[in-house]
């Protein structure tokens, strides 16, 4: 339990450059997402080109920023498998309100907003109840569910301005304007957690909760505002989502849940707590968007994409598993 | 865990605590609430009839009650439902004789639990992890192998397993009172049994114990794995339908069924008595709730709700008897 992290340990400090890279929690996503780059681009025709490139981010921008989130979730030691329905949720508030002509601030605003409570519920009944996480979310992921085709009877949001469709299709030099959204909130987490209290507690939160706790940390504040972190992310990325979409059905964000969870634990954010990155959550995103436009250029059919993605995560872990028995680290 | 001191402080430490008889009368409220609710709900053809849907989920729980007792957790068990229902259909579709489907679509089933308890024992990975893989793995499975088709077409005689009826009892209810009768004897009767619950206490005492913790957990998540293979056959002959989308959410029901009857996600807690309660509370809601007209997105959200407060309760009270 070294609670060793986003930088390497300072017993490492000899150690040549290269395996500081090694020892790194994206390590391994990085060198995949390499070489599956340079197979794609031999066997498979259109994968190399900017325009692809774009398209493959654009389509993960979604379950990047919820999974920068959820990163830090996982990261304090705990889990969250409600993202799927909060989407739904939250896309539906934000759309609702960009109907009715409310703008973009007030959209986004919408969205953060009822996120935010759902994730605080969240946090709450973690924290203070100490209910498990993993049974919380998935109760919340049904129940938000439940909340969402109550509030609306089963309708659709459609019709959503463009003014308030900005973040979704809007482009600022060029550059696609949810790219852009997904790379500053990737560099807002980086800085939060080298830089602030709370970003450095979720950490030693994450490696060894006793020793935290004994060290005076408030480790149910640090494990609360994580997932309320999470429902604020998941209200950014529904305005996204409904500027994508135009409109927003009852089942939006169905099975997203997984996708972000495959992305942190792929980039290489360890399960168990306590160690990871936040370029491992945006690593393991955009892999999985190779990977899913990957399979599109190879022509093997959509249905296979959960069995994939499922194998992956697998995969993901168990390398995590031999990577800690190889270089002896009990972390 | 729990510490076997007998101290006297508190009301609610000093009443003999019997989970049990308190789910018991639970069950009792609820059927009265809902025959309040609903004149037909109290019927001997309803209660049975009740039973037909119940059987599956409550197989299953039997299962899942042993991995919760391990401190584990199977989230792939709806998803392993599809990919059995997929075997059988699909085999059965390609010209493999129904019974030898049927057959492929347990051991398919049996396969699918040996998966995860590998992945759970050889390279000590967390449950959750494991089976948060599988859940979407097998999904997928049942997607393409089936490229997201149904097959319906099976002969008459399949009717049988899903439908049958012996006087006014379904036949999958005398399945059901077995597999019960046999996972309570092994879970409490057998040294297996005694084996489960050291385990969920504490895995590293059981092993320096000489308890083969490794083999047993195998053995639990392919249990359930065949659990669930059964389960599925039986719900392919009650629906008549094989398709990829069977079993959705099917976990939350059992997760809900177990942890309401006493089994604590921490491990080392759990009877299959109390499971029992927890499906027949949870089919009983369920059915009542539906007969009193209440649209089933509610039903969703009460179960969500209720699961919560289970586990809330459990913990609650755990903590007050320790």
């Amino acid at each position: 339990m070294s609670g060793a992290s986003t930088t390497t340990t300072a017993t490492e400090h000899s150690d040549g450059p290269l395996k500081r890279f090694l020892t790194r929690p994206e390590a391994p996503a990085l060198i995949f997402l390499a070489a599956l780059v340079v197979v794609l681009s031999v066997v498979a025709d259109g994968f190399l080109g900017a325009s692809n490139f774009e398209g493959i981010l654009s389509q993960v921008v979604v379950i990047g920023i919820i999974a920068l989130a959820v990163n830090q979730v996982v990261l304090s030691g705990e889990i969250d498998i409600s993202t799927g329905s909060m989407l739904g949720l939250c896309a539906m508030a934000s759309g609702t309100v960009a109907v009715a002509g409310g703008g973009l601030l007030f959209t986004l605003l919408a969205g953060v907003a009822v996120g935010a409570l759902a994730g605080a519920v969240n946090g709450f009944l973690v924290t203070v109840a100490r209910i498990p996480a993993i049974i919380v979310t998935l109760g919340m992921l049904y129940a938000l569910r439940g909340v969402l085709l109550l509030v609306t009877g089963g309708t659709w949001v459609t019709g959503v301005p463009a003014e308030a469709r900005v973040l979704g299709i809007g482009s600022v030099f060029g550059v696609s304007l949810p790219i852009i959204v997904l790379f500053a909130l990737f560099i807002v987490m980086e800085l939060v957690n080298r830089h602030s209290d709370w970003g450095r507690n979720v950490l030693a939160v994450g490696g060894n909760r006793r020793a935290a706790m004994l060290a005076g940390l408030p480790s149910r504040r640090v494990r609360f505002w994580a997932f309320v972190l999470v429902g604020a992310a998941v209200g950014i990325a529904s305005v996204i989502y409904i500027g994508r979409a135009g409109s927003v059905q009852t089942n939006a964000g169905t099975g997203l849940e997984l996708q972000v969870i495959a992305a942190v634990v792929i980039g290489g954010t360890s399960i168990a707590g306590g160690r990871g990155s936040t370029l491992a959550a945006l690593t393991g995103a955009v892999l999985i968007g190779v990977i899913l436009n990957g399979m599109v250029l190879l022509g093997i059919p959509g249905v296979w994409q959960d069995a994939v993605l499922g194998a992956l995560i697998l995969l993901a872990v168990s390398t995590d598993v031999l990577r800690r028995k190889l270089l002896g680290d009990k972390a | 865990m729990s510490q076997y001191t007998e101290t006297s402080r508190g009301f609610l430490s000093r009443i003999k605590f019997s989970r049990e008889l308190v789910l018991l009368g639970v069950l009792i409220v609820i059927v009265i609430a809902m025959s309040l609710l609903s004149p037909v709900f109290l019927t001997l053809g309803n209660l049975l009839n009740t039973s037909r849907y119940f059987v599956e989920i409550g197989l299953i729980s039997l299962g899942m009650t042993l991995i919760i007792i391990t401190a584990g957790i199977d989230l792939s068990v709806g998803s392993n439902m599809a990919l059995v229902s997929v075997v059988v259909g699909f085999s059965f579709l390609g010209g493999v004789p129904l019974p030898l489907a049927i057959v492929l679509g347990v051991v398919a089933g049996l396969a699918a639990g040996v998966f995860n308890g590998l992945f759970v024992t050889m390279l000590d990975l967390h449950p959750l992890v494991v089976t948060l893989g599988t859940f979407a793995m097998f999904r997928g499975l049942a997607y393409g192998f089936s490229d997201a088709d149904a097959v319906s077409s099976f002969p008459a005689w399949f009717a049988y397993f899903g439908q049958a009826y012996f006087g006014p009892i379904p036949g999958q209810l005398i399945v059901f009172v077995i597999a019960v009768a046999v996972v309570w004897l092994i879970l409490s009767r057998t040294r297996f049994g005694r084996y489960v619950y050291a385990i969920g206490h504490n895995e590293e005492a059981a092993r320096f114990s000489g308890v083969p913790v490794e083999r047993v957990k195998l053995a639990i998540y392919a249990g359930t794995g065949l659990l669930v293979g059964l389960a599925s056959v039986i719900y392919i002959s009650r629906v008549s339908t094989a398709r990829g989308d069977a079993g959705l959410g099917l976990e939350l029901d059992v997760i809900a069924a177990v942890v309401l009857g006493g089994a604590s996600i921490y491990g080392g807690k759990g009877t299959i008595a109390g499971t029992v309660l927890g499906v027949l509370i949870i089919a009983t809601l369920r059915n009542g709730l539906l007969l009193a007209g209440v649209p089933s997105t509610w039903q969703l959200f009460l179960l969500g709700v209720l699961l919560l407060v289970a586990v809330f309760l459990n913990e609650f009270f755990r903590k007050e008897e320790g």
